[in-house]
């Protein structure tokens, strides 16, 4: 099989002859080929050409834009701060909402206007042109809570919950405009996936998951899912108290950070919810040995069952020893999955 | 319900207007500005601290709590004099070090050792070694306390600790360190005074390393 027959074949329910292996890669897939950051978050041609390298070189499944979590909110006007080898990255005490006056006139963005997500659409055609067929393509956008925080700053966005949850919600409803304009643009660029990074929504506690950004990651999904895509969802941190809210969303891949056991996520998310991670991408990948590194996997995979795809629970850190990435891979490999259950499309809320 | 159960509970709540009240009105009762540490002021963080480690408050609840006790340590901190303000625990240099960005417990920590009655001079994010350096001699600082939450700028800690000891300070400093990958093994291993696995802990640290 080929990987993108691989993951479609797992998202189905459909046998498939190895467990997809999808690691996130981004510092990593810069110095496997040898370029700095910047130019990698900057320049779609850099970018196409390491991802492809990288998923070559390790048997990725898939290839990826993300890249940083600034992207949107430079083209929205937000103060970015570039670094040459490190993820450009928000500039938080000049926040572009530090005065939450300016909402009201903010215009959102128009993706193809040559900004950053410009480059990011540029990045989906090149991959369709050259991977189209092998691997999994996949677009990249920010949920409603990490996007509000990096236009607000994301200390005052945590206060606001209490303070303003009115202003939240005015934030949130951009957001969504936003991140579903974008998200679409990228769909119709070739992404046939796309993964939404929610990292501030560990931050919150259940309450305000469920009252505040729950209800817009669902629009999130549910837009996206209207347009052809199969979504991942991926929130970074300790997920715990809100995994059981996560699994109602419907996406099609669940992430889970190492923060949050998969066994837990089984439980919560029940039998049908395609679970992806979670190895300590530090610990236990970085600093592991090949065996140990194939054993976290082995655990993983045994506490998620089946419906499960090989990678850690975050970004594979830039120095990781080639042989600890290449050990997820033979792990994934030698294990094929059987025939399931389908996933029935009007599945929220019953897994 | 006394004065100072009522303003704990404010704290907790966080509800900072209140505080801010009751702080006046406790003011004008009588009651000596050193008095509202250690019986309103540092139970209320204590808790919020317990609340946090066993997820029933998030991000959300400890920032507003912090700024709540804030609300009564910006009015109590000018009127501390003479033995009160230097018993006022010590004064901490604190922030993320260099080339890192994330500042949620870096802040979190900075309010819990202000409500313990420490003296903050916060440097943000990003600080690099020179300005830890800079900051200590101006402020005469006895505690330096530095966070990060990346594997590629814990090493920055250690670079943070050569500039105090090239600068000849390091025999004035205890140093301690923090943040979601650090370990007690790395803070050792570096040469710092001490690591603190989360913001109750690290105010327990930051008491026992200025007594010693
Ligand atoms: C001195 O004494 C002490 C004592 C105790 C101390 C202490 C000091 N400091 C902390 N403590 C302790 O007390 C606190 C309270 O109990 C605790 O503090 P913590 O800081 O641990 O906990 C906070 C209260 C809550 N936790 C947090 O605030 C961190 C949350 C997560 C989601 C996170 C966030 C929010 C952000 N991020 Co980033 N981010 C992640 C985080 C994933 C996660 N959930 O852990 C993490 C830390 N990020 C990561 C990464 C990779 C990145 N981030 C980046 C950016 C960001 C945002 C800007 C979007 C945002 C930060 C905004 C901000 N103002 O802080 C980038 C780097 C930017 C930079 N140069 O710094 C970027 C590189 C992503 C990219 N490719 O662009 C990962 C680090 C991996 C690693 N180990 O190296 C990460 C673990 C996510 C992951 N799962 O991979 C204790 O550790």
């Amino acid at each position: 099989m080929k990987g993108r027959e691989r993951i479609l074949a797992t998202l189905d329910g459909q046998p498939a002859d190895a467990l997809p292996f999808m690691p996130i890669t981004m510092m990593f897939a810069a110095d496997h080929v040898g370029v700095k950051y910047l130019e990698y978050a900057t320049d779609y041609r850099v970018q196409v050409d390491a991802q492809l390298r990288v998923a070559e070189d390790y048997d990725f499944d898939y290839v990826s834009v993300i890249s940083d979590p600034a992207c949107e909110a430079a083209d929205c006007g937000a103060s970015v701060k570039f670094f040459p080898d490190q993820p450009p990255a928000l500039d938080e005490e000049n926040a572009l909402l530090a005065d939450k006056g300016k909402l009201s006139t903010l215009k959102a963005p128009d993706p193809s206007s040559g900004g950053r997500m410009h480059n990011r659409l540029k990045a989906l055609s090149l991959f369709k042109r050259r991977a189209g067929g092998d691997k999994s393509i996949e677009g990249w956008v920010e949920g409603p809570c990490a996007e509000a925080a990096d236009l607000r700053g994301i200390n005052a966005l945590m206060t606001d919950f209490y303070d303003d949850p009115g202003f939240v919600s005015g934030l949130f409803e951009f957001v969504l405009e936003l991140e579903l304009a974008f998200g679409k643009a990228q769909i119709a660029a070739g992404a046939e996936l796309i993964g939404i990074g929610d990292a501030a929504a560990s931050l919150v506690g259940p309450k305000f998951y469920e009252e505040l950004v729950w209800p817009y990651e669902t629009r999130l999904v549910d837009g996206l899912r209207a347009s052809g895509a199969r979504t991942r969802l991926h929130i970074c941190g300790n997920t715990r108290s809100i995994l059981a809210g996560m699994g109602r969303l419907g996406c099609d891949i669940v992430d889970l950070d190492s923060l949050a056991p998969v066994s837990q996520g089984r439980r919560e998310m029940g039998p049908r919810q395609v679970l992806l991670g979670n190895i300590d991408p530090v610990r236990a990948l970085r600093n592991g040995t090949p065996e140990s590194v194939y054993d976290a996997v082995a655990e993983c995979h045994r506490e998620a069952c089946n419906r499960f795809i090989v990678g850690a629970g975050c970004e594979v850190p830039r120095d990781t020893p080639a042989a600890n990435l290449r050990a997820m891979a033979r792990y994934a490999r030698e294990h094929g999955t059987a025939e399931l259950q389908p996933k029935a499309d009007s599945s929220r809320g019953l897994p | 319900m006394s004065q100072f159960e009522e303003m704990q509970q404010a704290i907790i709540d966080g509800k900072a207007p209140v505080v801010k009240e009751l702080t006046e009105q406790a003011l004008r009762d009588g009651v000596k500005p050193a008095e509202f540490f250690p019986k309103a002021i540092v139970p209320a963080m204590n808790e919020v601290g317990r609340r946090m480690r066993d997820c029933e408050f998030f991000i959300p609840e400890v920032l507003i709590a912090a700024r709540a006790a804030r609300a009564a340590t910006d009015i109590l901190r000018p009127l501390l004099v003479g033995d009160e303000a230097s018993r006022s625990a010590g004064t901490v240099v604190c922030c993320t070090v260099k080339g890192d960005l994330h500042d949620i417990g870096k802040n979190i920590v900075a309010m819990m050792l202000e409500s313990a009655g420490f003296r903050i001079v916060d440097l943000g994010v990003d600080a690099s070694p020179e300005k830890i350096v800079q900051a200590v001699q101006e402020h005469k600082a006895n505690l330096v306390a530095m966070s990060a939450l990346l594997t590629t700028t814990m090493v920055n800690m250690k670079a943070g600790i050569a500039a105090l000891a090239s600068a000849g300070l390091r025999d004035h400093v205890k140093i301690m360190v923090g943040g979601a990958p650090v370990t007690e093994n790395w803070a050792r291993s570096i040469g710092a005074d001490g690591y603190g696995k989360d913001a109750p802990t690290a105010v327990d640290l930051a008491r026992s390393l200025v007594a010693n």
